[in-house]
């Protein structure tokens, strides 16, 4: 007897010093984060990339939720991304709301839109992939023709003159600790577990006492809520949406890159692979503006045949034992 | 409007046998391979681009480029393997991996055609003698006649390789179980080198063909073909090639009538609508095929 509380107790102080460096390190993380970008406007740094930086980072941290955490692929993403952007243009041009009252209804589009997505959840790999998808060629397609009362047709809809690219940098920067906050906690909370537990084996979760179908809707309306509220902000940050931006395919791509760039299924993997990713994208973008998109499509070729766990997931793979202190 | 729907039927069937085409060689990537070629319509524009370029700058008539486009996409389709495929294989989830790696090729080559191309529509001003032709009560250009005509002899061809010849027989095995192929002694490497071979071969030569049957194409028309071409291989039956090609058809004749009696704008949704309703009612395909695991 005592020789096991022996045994134990220093795995218990081991478990409880390893819990201490996690949260030490996730505070530090987010610590710095939150500073660098409240501090960007006061300095006069460049806005509009830190707010791109900012976007993309909750895309695909949300995204992550989806794919690292629940295993699908969702490739039609930009779906939640353009429903939300138009959700709030729709309110503010046309019912003449608030912006920062507009900005919630986007989130509950996004919601609302991932359940009526959820019957697909039953489908698996690729066909879950390819159906997601076409669901988002359906979503562009019935906005496109909605009538141009609503949707202001090929012209989009612009918002006048709404634009506060200070305050509206700053709100998408709570979107962005709100989902990095989300995703800390997920990753630690039992749904969190819950969620890589169906992932790895459905049956064998179903079996422990898992609600499967539960656990799977509700990672995944946390995956849908969030870039719609991006959408949201976005469109007021520019003032204009229109269906070509708002439902391109790009989106997809450029959140599933790097996501993966930085590693699926960990916290900081899309943070860091965001961070790389839209620091050499504007890099590459100013220095050779005509072959950008090339470049982004290369790039996405060699990450999956050199680096498929991406940054943080191959360090991982390296060194298991940093797994429990880096969130 | 009877003359309306006989046209659709028509044109439906001619467009089909495309999309067929796309169908089928994108139906054996994903059966000898599992990979989901999110770049087979860029390598099927990339086989209009080469019509094009044949035709306007040596003068080559499309009928010309056929071989050449079949000669030169097989070659590349083989380096290409060599090149992705190994290494893409030793990842821990290839077939999602494959879908991402062809996304960034499609991103990739689309940019290589823009820049080749620019952003303007494309077409081939060939015209064929006499330029139309009456089929019944209606004219259908000679183009179009002359496109399904080589969609059937290249799909005949193809099922008589793939059912009547050792070579295509061991292709249909890999489908069906890629681990009891290598017992029997089949070189499975070169197998699927092979493969994605044919594949993009049969994409280029659909390319062409493409030129011949639609007005015109761009540097950005792949993702719609690729989709097509998804839509074909859901309903067939991922993996099964006869399923592609029935399923081929059958999209072209729901696209076109969906033309006819729809809005263009709903008639766009239908193709979409086919694939979803597909996957979740028979995920098996119209056939109830599947290939195995």
């Amino acid at each position: 007897m005592s020789l096991k509380t022996n045994a134990a107790a220093p795995r218990a102080s081991e478990r409880e010093s390893a819990r201490r460096i996690y949260f030490t390190l996730a505070a530090i993380i987010g610590g710095v984060v939150s500073v660098y970008f409240v501090l960007v406007p006061v300095l006069k740094l460049n806005l509009a990339f830190h707010f791109y930086l900012m976007l993309w980072i909750t895309m695909a941290s949300a995204f992550n939720v989806a794919s690292g955490f629940s295993g699908y692929m969702p490739f039609g993403y930009v779906a939640f991304y353009g429903v939300g952007a138009f959700t709030t243009a729709i309110l503010v041009q046309k019912l003449h709301f608030p912006v920062l009252a507009a900005l919630p209804f986007s989130g509950i589009a996004g919601v609302t839109l991932g359940l009526m997505f959820a019957p697909t959840l039953r489908l698996s790999g690729i066909y879950f992939a390819i159906v997601s998808l076409a669901l988002a060629g359906i979503c562009r397609l019935v906005i496109t023709n909605l009538p141009e009362e609503v949707t202001g047709g090929s012209f989009g809809l612009h918002l006048g003159s709404r634009a506060e690219p200070v305050l509206s940098f700053y709100v998408m920067m709570c979107v962005m600790l709100l989902a990095l906050g989300t995703i800390l906690w997920l990753s630690r909370s039992r749904l969190g577990k819950a969620l890589r537990a169906v992932r790895d084996d459905a049956e064998a979760a179903d079996m422990m006492g898992v609600n499967v179908v539960r656990v799977r809707l509700y990672g995944w309306l946390i995956a849908a809520f969030f870039p719609a509220l991006c959408g949201g902000v976005e469109a007021w940050y520019t003032n204009v949406v229109d269906t070509e931006t708002a439902f391109n395919t790009l989106t997809t791509a450029k959140t599933v890159i790097y996501a993966v760039a930085g590693g699926l299924g960990t916290v900081t993997g899309p943070i860091v692979g965001a961070f790389t990713m839209v620091w050499l994208d504007e890099l590459i973008w100013r220095e050779f503006p005509r072959i950008n998109m090339l470049i982004l499509g290369i790039a996405t070729v060699l990450l999956v045949l050199f680096l498929p766990r991406g940054l943080i997931g191959t360090l991982l793979r390296r060194r298991p034992q940093w797994r429990r202190y880096i969130p | 409007m009877e003359s309306l729907v006989l046209n659709g039927l028509i044109n439906g069937l001619i467009v089909g046998g495309v999309y067929a085409l796309i169908g089928l060689s994108l139906t054996l990537l994903y059966g000898v391979l599992r990979i989901v070629n999110f770049a087979h319509g860029e390598f099927v524009i990339g086989g209009s681009f080469l019509a094009y370029v044949l035709f306007n700058s040596l003068g080559i008539p499309p009928l010309l480029a056929l071989p050449v486009a079949a000669v030169s996409f097989f070659a590349a389709g083989w380096l290409a393997y060599y090149l992705l495929i190994p290494r893409l294989a030793r990842s821990d989830d290839p077939e999602i991996m494959s879908f991402l790696m062809m996304y960034g090729m499609s991103i990739a080559l689309a940019a290589v055609m823009l820049l080749m191309f620019e952003a303007d529509s494309r077409s081939i001003d060939y015209a064929f003698k006499p330029i139309s032709m009456k089929v019944g009560p209606i004219y259908v250009s000679t183009a179009r006649i002359v496109a399904f005509g080589v969609t059937v002899v290249i799909s005949a061809a193809l099922a008589w390789f793939l059912y009547r010849t050792l070579p295509g027989k061991a292709l249909r095995a890999t489908i069906m179980n890629r681990e009891a192929i290598q017992i029997v002694g089949v070189d499975v490497e070169k197998l699927s080198a092979f493969a994605f071979a044919l594949a993009t071969g049969i994409a280029g030569v659909t390319g062409v063909l493409i030129a011949l049957v639609f007005p015109a194409f761009n540097a950005f028309s792949g993702a719609e073909y690729s989709i097509i071409g998804f839509i074909v291989v859901v309903l067939g039956g991922l993996g099964n090639p006869i399923g592609a090609l029935i399923a081929g058809i059958i999209y072209g004749l729901a696209e076109q009538l969906a033309t006819v009696f729809l809005p263009q704008a709903l008639a766009q949704i239908v193709g979409f609508g086919i694939l979803v309703g597909t996957i979740l009612i028979r995920p098996t395909g119209i056939l109830g095929w599947r290939a195995q695991r």
